[in-house]
């Protein structure tokens, strides 16, 4: 059997083990590339001829910059695959690969209870209003003077999910713990044993309805600036929002006008439109909560996560084909 | 025989018409704020005739002080009940009430809600080190000096203390796949465990990933998490209080935080509120937020709302609904 060659873009942190176990059939190979410019003269002058597929984190980025139409077409002819390390791969532009006959794997599920979790705990903080007490705590001055306003219970309160997918799902089980009723709004109504007593309604109920709305859905062509000013001026006044997808599903320039004028009274946020810089209207506010995009940041689902990209990767080698592809290449 | 008296000490926020509408069963006083002296002062110069029923907050704590004997004794001998808002009421010296023939109640069940969202909020912000990012953030450092977390799916979540707040939190734990055992002063009947596995205190201690204290204080159980305790603990452990400071040792817990025998911790109480010892917030393990459990509109209200029923029962039927208790066997000297 001829050897093929994998090219590995960013880390593997902890699934060291799996990985070299690759290379009892395959050449594992990484770029000498520190940049976007140098990634693409290496690809240009050969030295990554005869790749196969790709590994690719998401940090990768800082070296090469997105997967756009410009690198995907100066990648060696023999590319075929792209095994990507993380469930939102809205780094990679599907189409291009798709017209050059690359096919592309994201990693799904096994990201769903640690993002579901962050997005839980960003839901509580932002409806409880906790984060100016945990400032003021810190700031030696306990509760805070004056105290701020005091936070409103999950209890009875709907939670519409926008993108009900693996994501969304774990989380409205993880809500109702907590007694909250679920609206939700997707491409396609789910059936009923996937919506499971959730109740599906238009983009503009799920705006005008909810009293938290969580963004669960990708980032691509269609869902940029999803939210934005005209959708905040649908909301109930009050309105809490978390994200965890990305950042760029919401306007964030309009959301803090919108934080501003008291339409939405907090957010919990995971993501943002350009990480790591943050609008610093969000940094001001201290109604808001905001985590750096650890979504996915445990040791568990880190190591889950790379285990099932190098299952990909296996996959494609033993068998010429990806475990799972990204939906829009389902039919290719 | 002359109209009963209701005093109201210190504030009612959010059921301020129901208050007033208890005007139409009893004549009404108010000590709004104040100081100690003040306020036993007031009671020995008779100002409270034919006081019998006293709505007070663990908020309104601190214009009286504790209803310890010494403030017990001044209270009009016609007095019969304390309605307490609050589900913890250690700053009120029970035994002393009942030998003078008052009965007292607090606000069981409308705490339990907010005050399980705050163990899992708590619970969630230690397995995922949350601190260091948060402020990192706003810092604008990104994610600074980051550390991975842990899944709470699979690890086992003990539970000290499995009363009404206790159940809340097992049954929002079950949800993110924790497995749930308990520590009570006695096992709970089976239909009431939902999946929970009894075990020792020992036992609690030894083989809990997380542990959540949601227990009361009392004599008994002040610092019942000390250096012992600690040392009997998994490595790693993961420690969460939304009860009462005085349960844990701080001091030994900064101890076992720098050992790393606690990985991470997670307190909305604290031994001296509002002091916090200081290894505490020079931590970056330990997620703190400042004695906040029930801090919401609706559940402000609901617990009003029961301190005011427990008032108006007390007056026209002679019986609270939420009596402590310690006391529930006692009657009322009338």
């Amino acid at each position: 059997m001829t050897r093929q060659k994998v090219l590995l873009l960013g880390e593997i942190e902890h699934a060291h083990d799996s990985w070299n176990s690759l290379s009892a059939f395959a050449d594992l190979i990484t770029p000498r590339a520190q940049t976007r410019a140098e990634f693409l003269d290496e690809c240009r002058n050969g030295r990554l001829d005869g790749v196969f597929v790709i590994y690719r984190t998401f940090a990768s980025v800082g070296i090469t910059g997105r997967f756009d139409d410009e690198l995907v077409n100066v990648l060696p002819d023999t590319v075929k695959f792209i095994c990507h390390n993380g469930a939102g791969y809205d780094q990679i532009d599907v189409y291009v690969c798709t017209a050059r006959g690359i096919r592309v794997s994201n990693v799904p599920t096994a990201v769903n209870d640690a993002t579901a979790d962050i997005n839980m705990f960003l839901i509580l903080g932002a409806l409880r209003g906790f984060n100016p007490s945990m400032m003021s705590l810190r700031e030696g001055n306990w509760r805070g003077h004056p105290p701020p306003p005091l936070g409103h219970d999950p209890q009875g309160k709907t939670l519409g999910i926008l993108g009900m997918g693996g994501i969304g799902r774990n989380l409205k089980k993880k809500a109702e713990a907590f007694s909250m009723k679920i609206i939700y709004h997707n491409r396609c109504r789910l059936t009923d044993e996937l919506a499971d007593g959730a109740r599906y309604v238009s983009f503009e109920e799920l705006l005008s309805t909810s009293d938290v709305i969580s963004l669960n859905l990708p980032l691509n062509q269609d869902t940029h600036h999803k939210l934005s000013t005209r959708e905040f001026e649908m909301m109930k006044k009050g309105v809490v929002i978390v994200n965890t997808a990305r950042g760029a599903v919401m306007d964030e320039e309009a959301l803090v006008k919108a934080l501003d004028a008291g339409r939405v009274a907090s957010v919990g946020l995971d993501v943002y439109e350009n990480e790591p810089k943050i609008h610093p209207g969000l940094i001001a506010n201290p109604h808001v909560i905001l985590v750096p995009h650890m979504g996915t940041w445990t040791e568990q689902t880190q190591t889950a996560m790379e285990e099932w990209n190098i299952r990909n990767v296996r996959s494609v080698l033993e068998t010429g084909a990806l475990h799972n592809v990204v939906p829009e290449q389902a039919d290719v | 025989m002359a109209q009963k008296a209701a005093l109201l000490i210190g504030d009612i926020a959010h059921a301020r018409k129901e208050w007033t509408a208890v005007g139409e069963i009893a004549k009404l006083y108010e000590y709004p704020s104040g100081s100690r002296e003040g306020f036993i002062s007031k009671c020995k110069a008779g100002e409270y005739k034919d006081l019998y029923a006293i709505y007070r907050s663990n908020d309104s704590n601190k214009h009286t002080g504790n209803f310890d004997q010494e403030l017990i004794d001044v209270l009009p001998s016609t007095l019969k009940y304390i309605c307490h808002n609050g589900a913890g009421y250690d700053n009120i010296d029970i035994p002393a009430c009942t030998n003078k023939g008052i009965l007292v109640s607090s606000t069981p069940v409308a705490v339990n809600d907010a005050t399980a969202d705050v163990a899992i909020f708590l619970m969630l912000g230690a397995l995922r080190r949350v601190t260091v990012p948060f402020q990192a953030v706003r810092n604008g450092k990104w994610r600074g000096d980051f550390q991975l977390g842990r899944d709470p799916k699979n690890k086992v979540l003990g539970i000290l203390g499995m009363g009404g707040i206790g159940s809340e939190v097992a049954k929002r734990a079950k949800a993110f796949g924790m497995q749930v055992q308990y520590h009570n002063r006695h096992q709970l009947p089976a239909k009431e465990e939902e999946g929970a596995k009894y075990v020792t205190f020992e036992e609690l201690l030894k083989t809990s990933d997380v542990l959540s204290l949601n227990l009361s204080l009392n004599a008994s159980t002040r610092h019942i998490i000390s250096k012992p305790q600690f040392d009997q603990m998994k490595d790693g452990i993961i420690l969460i209080n939304t009860a009462r400071g005085l349960l844990i040792d701080e001091a030994a817990l900064v101890d076992a935080l720098k050992s790393g025998k606690v990985w991470s911790a997670g307190l909305d109480v604290f031994e001296e509120e509002p002091k916090i010892h200081p290894g505490l917030l020079e931590a970056g393990n330990v997620v703190l937020l400042p004695h906040i459990g029930t801090g919401t509109v609706e559940t402000q209200r609901d617990m009003e709302l029961l301190v005011l029923d427990n008032l108006k029962s007390a007056i026209k039927e002679q019986r609270l609904l939420t009596q402590v208790p310690e006391q529930k066997k006692a009657k009322a000297n009338i």
